[in-house]
Formats: structure tokens, C-alpha cells, sequence
């Protein structure tokens, strides 16, 4: 869909420039489990989305023509994706943080800003606005060679960041085979604004959530790492 | 796609490069809505409040998960 992509390239530089002031800005060993903790909270709301998702392209089936196709890649996509939150808290555990505490812990406001349109939009609308979240998330992914910059700017552990390097190498490729299916679906008009939409306000809130990580860690450099931030709460 | 289309000197006075764009481009930000595009300049706005040397470092950057 070139809409989407033409659209989506006009917020690549704030993106861009949002993901590098967290990862540039003192105080990178602070923020980088907080960082986790976050998108722990996004992640484990991946596959739980897309499993609604298909189940409401199974009821719209019949009188939709995109459903059927859009279902059989959430259903697929949706089995790629399992467990990945898993490893965050993995990573979390390799930097001394307490996964249960993670789980526990209310996500913080961004989190919720990010995700919870999906719910509300596959629910009361139409669940083609799911692919415009997808595109941004797996479109802004790590780059290649981030893990290794972290572990050496945070001073943490090989083992503490193998979600970001796992995603970055996954991701490209998730990236194009979402804009092809974008290209193949017979979207309606309404539809592709639902994408659109979605992916404006996934954009929005995903430097909105940059932003607020990097606001609210205190202003220290990265040897200053100290134990009881691990884990600490978003 | 929308009964309204952008002109030229609309986008332009939004603070759309139309100089750098292709008609490609140009005919996308033409027909977007009115929600779309208030959500585009509220997302391009963000650009006027980082710090140059960080603009200069973006090649360390990505961390959107899904």
C-alpha cells in the first residue's frame, strides 16, 4: 500500500530521532531496564492482539472479503511472535531484576497510550487498524548492531539484551512481508484510513512512550549503573 | 480518497518539504484527511524540540518492539 508507506516515511525522522535520544542520552545503565519493563508491557499484548484480531476476521468472514486472508497472517504471525515477552523478562533476570515484580506492576500510562487504541479499534471497527500498529513496531525495530552498542554504553551483559538483538535480525523481514500483504488485501477505502490512522497514532505514542522513558531517568552517566534500578518500575 | 484534497500551498505552509518530495508523495499528502494530517504535523512538530547532535546520531537508534 503506498499510501501507508509514503505516510510512514514522513514520521521515519522524528521515530528515528526519538529512539536515538534514548538510546544517546546519559544515563543509559538507568534506562535500559526500564526500557525492558516497558516493553515487556507492549510485548506481552502482541500475540493476545492478534489472536482477537483473527477471531473477529473469522466473524466478518462471510461478508468481508480482506478477512479471510488478514485472519491466515494473524493466525501465522501470531505463532512466529509467542513468547517473546518471555525473553525480555530473561533479559530482565540477567540484569538482577525480579520478572515476577514485572509482571505484576501496572504497565505505565505510555504503554497503554501505545497499545490500547488496538483493543478499542479491533473491537468496534475493523481488525485491518491492527496492521498499521505492526507496521510501525516491526518498521522502527532495533537496528543491526544495537544490541552490542548497548551492552557496551549500559555495561550490561551479552545475555541481558537478546530481545533487541533478536528483533533487529527478525524484524526486516516481518517488516516487508507486512507491506506486501498491505499490497495484496483488498482493503476498502475505510479500511485503509483504519491503517493509516492506526499507524499515525501507533507513531504518535510510541515517541510519546520514547519520550517519557528518557524524561523520567534520572541524569546519569553509564558507569554509574547501580543495582537498585534494575527492574525498577516505568 | 477524501472529498477535500491538500494544495500544494497548504502542505507547504504546514511545513512540507515539497521541494524534496516526488508526485508520488506529493499526491499521497494531498488526499490525506484532516485526522491524519493533524496526527503527521503533531508527530513532525516533535522534530522542532531535539537537539542537533542528537538529530546527528540517528544511525544508533530503532527500539519499537512487537
Amino acid at each position: 500500500m503506498t499510501r501507508l508507506r509514503v505516510v510512514l516515511s514522513a514520521t521515519e525522522p522524528a521515530l528515528r530521532t526519538a529512539s536515538a535520544e534514548l538510546w544517546s542520552r546519559p544515563g543509559l545503565a538507568q534506562r535500559y531496564p526500564r526500557y525492558l519493563h516497558a516493553m515487556h508491557g507492549v510485548l506481552r499484548a502482541s500475540v493476545p492482539l492478534m489472536e482477537r484480531a483473527a477471531l473477529r476476521c473469522a466473524e466478518l468472514e462471510s461478508r468481508d472479503p480482506c478477512a479471510g486472508r488478514l485472519r491466515r497472517y494473524l493466525e501465522t504471525h501470531s505463532a512466529e511472535e509467542r513468547d517473546h515477552d518471555a525473553w525480555l523478562l530473561e533479559d530482565l533476570a540477567a540484569l538482577g531484576g525480579d520478572p515476577a515484580a514485572v509482571i505484576e506492576d501496572q504497565p505505565c500510562a505510555a504503554v497503554a497510550r501505545l497499545v490500547g487504541p488496538q483493543y478499542y479499534w479491533i473491537e468496534h471497527h475493523h481488525p485491518a487498524a491492527l496492521l498499521g500498529y505492526i507496521a510501525v513496531l516491526e518498521g522502527n525495530a532495533p537496528h543491526i548492531g544495537l544490541a552490542a552498542w548497548i551492552a557496551g554504553a549500559a555495561e550490561v551483559p551479552e545475555s541481558a539484551v537478546r530481545t533487541v538483538r533478536e528483533h533487529a535480525e527478525l524484524d526486516t523481514a516481518h517488516t516487508e512481508e507486512i507491506h506486501r500483504l498491505l499490497d495484496d488485501l483488498a482493503l476498502t477505502e475505510g479500511q485503509v484510513r483504519a491503517v493509516t490512522v492506526s499507524a499515525l497514532c501507533t507513531a504518535q505514542a510510541l515517541i510519546g512512550l520514547f519520550d517519557h522513558l528518557v524524561r523520567t531517568t534520572p541524569g546519569r552517566t553509564a558507569a554509574h549503573r547501580t543495582p537498585t534500578h534494575l527492574g525498577a518500575r516505568v | 480518497m477524501t472529498d477535500h484534497r491538500y494544495t500544494a500551498s497548504e502542505l507547504e505552509d504546514m511545513g512540507f518539504p515539497l521541494s524534496s518530495l516526488t508526485p508520488e508523495q506529493l499526491e499521497v499528502l494531498r488526499d490525506l484527511t484532516a485526522e491524519e494530517a493533524a496526527l503527521l504535523l503533531d508527530i513532525k512538530a516533535r522534530m522542532d524540540h531535539v537537539a542537533p547532535e542528537v538529530q546527528a546520531h540517528t544511525e544508533i537508534a530503532g527500539a519499537a518492539l512487537f
